[in-house]
């Protein structure tokens, strides 16, 4: 069950996308977001779909991996949907319903809208952590972040905090469902019983989650020291990180993409 | 009528199922375990050891068969798998990380209570249990995480036998341990199996421990069951288990390379007593060739 969830994971490929920069994918990722929050009519709607298309097929991920990590959007697409249908009133028709409730031109743009840009959104943002491996991504993070450091942000720790917090995901999964069958087996019962009793039925898993997550915290720190780890002060790197022209490509890309939603919006003018 | 206590037919089961990464962890394993044994299951890690013993609790449900707990489906009342949990008690590898409670007392009554059993009862099983694992009653009131590493696997095993299940299922008991911990283990589970008479099963890789102490021997190879006997029955199989990368008993080693010499030994010897009376006999007739 815990390890069907797929939003965040690295899926394993050769596209053009996974060998791209990991900082070049995040200013895209962000670029992206721009163009999805950019559109205002369904035409340059329709010019983001086509490129979430073009980089859903270039990334090389199946399609049915991504519809399993929308699966459990659905319910807050479809109530964002329905919440703007009555909340937003205007345009050249509407119904009214009971209650003084009713339904509008202007709002049912709207709820496709939203619904749609949720979609992209959480699309695009898989296509970045689906082609980057999780260490790549926070070194890309500490790269582009690394400005911060005159403000005497510790940078390095951060990132390499969000390394380890990563890298121990899976590891915890597992480690759950070996307690929790442990817990089973001693009669623990997990599935029925009052709400308390069920909040209750939890503290024999947190507490050897939590004493071996120490423990493991213990055992890797001193791993670290022992391979003289002393913070990120004069640390090089075993994989530099270097721009290619796939990168410079991918500019381009956004860089049309967007002018072209502006000049959409600018030429048909704006639904919502 | 019957003393079959654990019984497997056609059992299969399948991880990932209908995915790409989809494993066939056991095949078609039938097996009937009789009630009293001491049954050691060996297989080389992967074998599907481990996914066969979360079949008899019930923690897994096969994708095709039946596992029968005295001739019952325990699936019949899937409302029931709690009761079957008591009755077959597995206690997995490294239980000492499963401890959670503030004293070692109300840890090992955490099983009894779930079986919702009178104060006076889980007192009785707690301090019984304890006595099983070879702590004294002073180690009630300690935390269990102050205690050392063999200490705590005694309580995490305690834990288990505080349920008094009819079929006890220990999953590497001994394994990480110095090998006076692992003697202590192995005379443990030897003697609680004396004095409850009830059914126990033990995973290990060491062949040594199994055949020790086991009167019935499961050899799990490539998820399919290669053998189910006594001990001699599977060490007179010697070389097809070295084929299937199992160590077999350093004394069964010896005869086999006895045998290999050209000596006529037998080779389903794995007892000091056993190999003292073979040699014997061997340098009796060498004596004579000699003269």
């Amino acid at each position: 069950m815990l390890s069907d969830i797929t939003i965040g994971q690295y899926y394993k490929g050769d596209s053009l996308v996974h060998k791209m920069d990991a900082r070049a994918k995040i200013i895209f990722t962000v670029l992206f977001v721009v163009m999805i929050f950019l559109c205002k009519n369904f035409l340059s709607l329709a010019l983001v779909g086509l490129f979430v298309l073009l980089s859903m097929i270039l990334c090389g991920v199946p399609f049915k991996v991504f519809f399993k990590s929308l699966k459990p959007i659905v319910p807050v697409v479809i109530f964002t949907a329905i919440l703007n249908i009555f909340y937003v009133s205007g345009g050249s028709w509407e119904i009214p319903l009971f209650l003084g409730l009713k339904i509008t031109e202007k709002g049912v743009s709207t709820a496709i809208f939203m619904a749609v840009r949720i979609v992209f959104l959480i699309i695009a943002s898989s296509i970045l952590t689906y082609t980057t491996v999780p260490t790549m991504l926070t070194d890309a993070i500490e790269k582009l972040l690394s400005p911060l450091k005159i403000f005497k942000i510790p940078v390095h720790t951060l990132a390499m905090m969000m390394t380890l917090a990563l890298r121990f995901i899976p590891t915890l999964i597992e480690e759950i469902e070996k307690i929790t069958n442990a817990q089973k087996a001693r009669g623990a019962d997990f599935e029925s019983g009052k709400f308390m009793d069920r909040v209750k039925a939890v503290v024999p898993i947190l507490i050897p989650l939590f004493v071996s997550s120490f423990r493991r915290a213990y055992e890797l720190s001193f791993a670290m020291s022992c391979r003289c780890y002393t913070g990120g002060e004069g640390r090089t790197r075993m994989k530099q990180m270097k721009l290619h022209l796939r990168d410079g490509a991918g500019l381009l890309f956004f860089a049309l993409g967007i002018t072209g939603v502006v000049l959409i919006n600018n030429y048909f003018g704006a639904v919502i | 009528m019957s003393n079959i206590i654990l019984s497997t037919k056609n059992l299969n089961y399948l991880y990932s199922k209908g995915t790409s990464s989809q494993i066939h962890a056991i095949r078609d394993i039938n097996v009937q375990i009789e009630k009293g044994e001491l049954v050691g299951i060996i297989g080389h890690t992967g074998s599907g050891k481990s996914t066969l013993i979360q079949h008899f609790n019930g923690l897994l449900k096969g994708t095709s068969g039946v596992v029968e707990l005295e001739g019952k489906d325990i699936w019949a009342d899937k409302s029931k798998i709690r009761n079957v949990r008591f009755r077959v008690g597995v206690c997995f590898q490294y239980p000492e990380y499963q401890l959670f409670e503030e004293t070692v007392y109300k840890d090992i009554a955490f099983g009894p209570k779930n079986m919702k059993l009178s104060d006076e009862e889980i007192d009785r099983r707690v301090r019984e249990s304890l006595r099983f694992v070879g702590l004294d009653e002073s180690y009630m009131e300690k935390s269990p995480f102050d205690l050392s590493g063999g200490e705590k696997r005694r309580v995490a095993i305690a834990g288990v036998m505080a349920m008094k299940p009819e079929v006890l299922i220990l999953d590497e008991p001994s394994a990480g341990l110095d090998p006076k911990g692992r003697e202590t283990i192995l005379q443990m589970i030897m003697a609680y199996r004396k004095t409850t008479g009830s059914t126990v099963l033990v995973v290990s890789h060491s062949m040594e421990d199994i055949s020790k102490i086991s009167s019935k021997v499961l050899v799990m190879n490539e998820s399919h069951l290669a053998y189910y006997d006594t001990v001699d029955g599977v060490f007179s199989h010697a070389e097809s288990l070295k084929n299937m990368g199992l160590n077999i008993p350093q004394l069964t080693e010896l005869f086999l390379k006895l045998k290999e010499k050209g000596y006529d030994v037998s080779t389903d010897i794995y007892t000091m007593e056993k190999a003292k009376d073979e040699l014997l006999v061997l340098l009796k007739g060498g004596d004579k060739n000699a003269q």
